[in-house]
């Protein structure tokens, strides 16, 4: 049992010594052999070590100083430290300023970060009609699409003629129920400015039923006077955090700022 | 600023005159015709406007990801906003890490300092300012 535990050590010894060798390179003597050491036969002796070539900075001998300390450049074998070089040049502009104040960026992060962003593109573009919301690729209008296949155009945009003109006679009555959908746009909540094209845009053709007007007039009235009261909220709301854009204008005025 | 006040315009009244073309042929009626032709005629000329703003924008870039955001039906703001967001945190991760380094700079200075007192004192000589005893 003492030899076998004697052989462990050895061993242990042994790796411990290898690890020191290889951290201040060449220089250490390699480890005795265990038998010198009288645990018994064992391994025999490894051999020295290569010089390491990317190791670590050692502590040569300070005759072994060639050049003047801190002039190295190309950094390996010469001066006092080995792979010592010059620092690089600090720069005033790291990630450890805040580089939103530093670029003058906070009042775009309140605005987009401190309040909540409506998820919907009709809230970004309210006035637009038709079925915004729906994703591009439902009906063929995606922007990816526009770019991946760019329509092949001419050089420049011609008027239509009077003979080409004969070519859009129409027939009189209205549209098929398919095409009618295309005109019809999501209940908008907000109601800044009363949309008076909003209301000549829906066709309600006098095929639908007249209970379905009554409900959505009833809804209209009683939404009214809440929607009234958010309204004035949040005007003054406005109003009080960013006195440059005003309630009224602000769904016109925040659409222009941000192509800007 | 101008220009692009100028495409809005321009963008706004032809999708204007798309819709009422709309209207006009959701139930169409024969003294609609020369209503309907004119405006055809308006989309050619609505066309033309905006594709003289065309040249005066050529300097502007957008990022092909906000097209992502508008082709799912999403508001483009989402994307300046997780813009933002993003390079906050970076921002904050970066400088987690430089601080960390410091002090890991500092620390090993100073217990080397202990191992090798020599040689730190060499080595700070060298360095000069660029390592503050500790």
């Amino acid at each position: 049992m003492k030899i076998t535990n004697a052989r462990h050590l050895g061993s242990v010894a042994e790796g411990m010594m290898e690890n020191f060798t290889a951290l201040f390179g060449a220089q250490a003597d390699p480890p005795p052999p265990p038998t010198a050491l009288g645990f018994g036969p064992g391994k025999p002796p490894p051999p020295p070590p290569p010089p390491p070539g990317g190791g670590p900075g050692t502590a040569p001998p300070p005759t072994a100083a060639t050049a003047p300390p801190g002039t190295d450049k190309s950094g390996a074998g010469c001066g006092p430290f080995y792979l010592m070089r010059e620092l690089p040049g600090s720069t005033e502009l790291t990630g450890s300023t805040n580089l939103i104040t530093h670029y003058n960026l906070e009042q775009a992060y309140n605005k987009f970060c401190g309040k909540k962003v409506k998820e919907k593109l009709s809230n970004f573009l309210p006035d637009l009609p038709g079925m915004i919301d729906l994703p591009g690729s439902h009906d063929n209008s995606s922007l990816r699409s526009l770019i991946e296949k760019p329509p092949i155009l001419s050089s420049s945009f011609n008027p239509i003629t009077g003979t080409m003109l004969a070519g859009f006679r129409l027939h009189t009555g209205p549209l098929p129920e398919q095409c009618r959908l295309m005109h019809i746009q999501p209940p908008k909540k907000k109601n800044k400015h009363k949309h008076k094209q909003s209301r000549t845009q829906d066709p309600v053709p006098p095929e639908t039923p007249s209970d379905s007007d009554h409900k959505k007039k009833k809804k209209k009235k009683e939404e009214d006077p809440e929607r009234k009261r958010k309204k004035k909220e949040k005007k003054k709301k406005k109003n009080r955090h960013s006195p440059d854009h005003p309630g009224m204008g602000s769904s016109q005025a925040s659409s222009s700022s941000s192509l800007r | 600023m101008a220009e692009k006040d100028h495409l809005e315009e321009h963008l706004e009244k032809f999708v204007e005159n798309i819709r009422q073309l709309g209207i006009i042929v959701s139930d169409f009626q024969p003294s609609s015709q020369a209503g309907l032709n004119q405006k055809l005629n308006f989309i050619v000329t609505g066309l033309q406007d905006i594709d003289k703003c065309r040249q005066q924008l050529h300097d502007i870039t957008v990022p092909l990801e906000v097209f992502e955001y508008i082709d799912q039906g999403r508001n483009p703001q989402l994307y300046t906003k997780e813009c933002l967001e993003r390079a906050l945190a970076k921002n904050e991760q970066v400088k987690g890490k430089i601080d960390t380094m410091k002090k890991f700079k500092s620390l090993l200075i100073q217990e080397l300092s202990k191992v090798f007192p020599e040689d730190m004192a060499k080595y700070r000589s060298i360095r000069g300012e660029d390592h503050p005893p500790s």
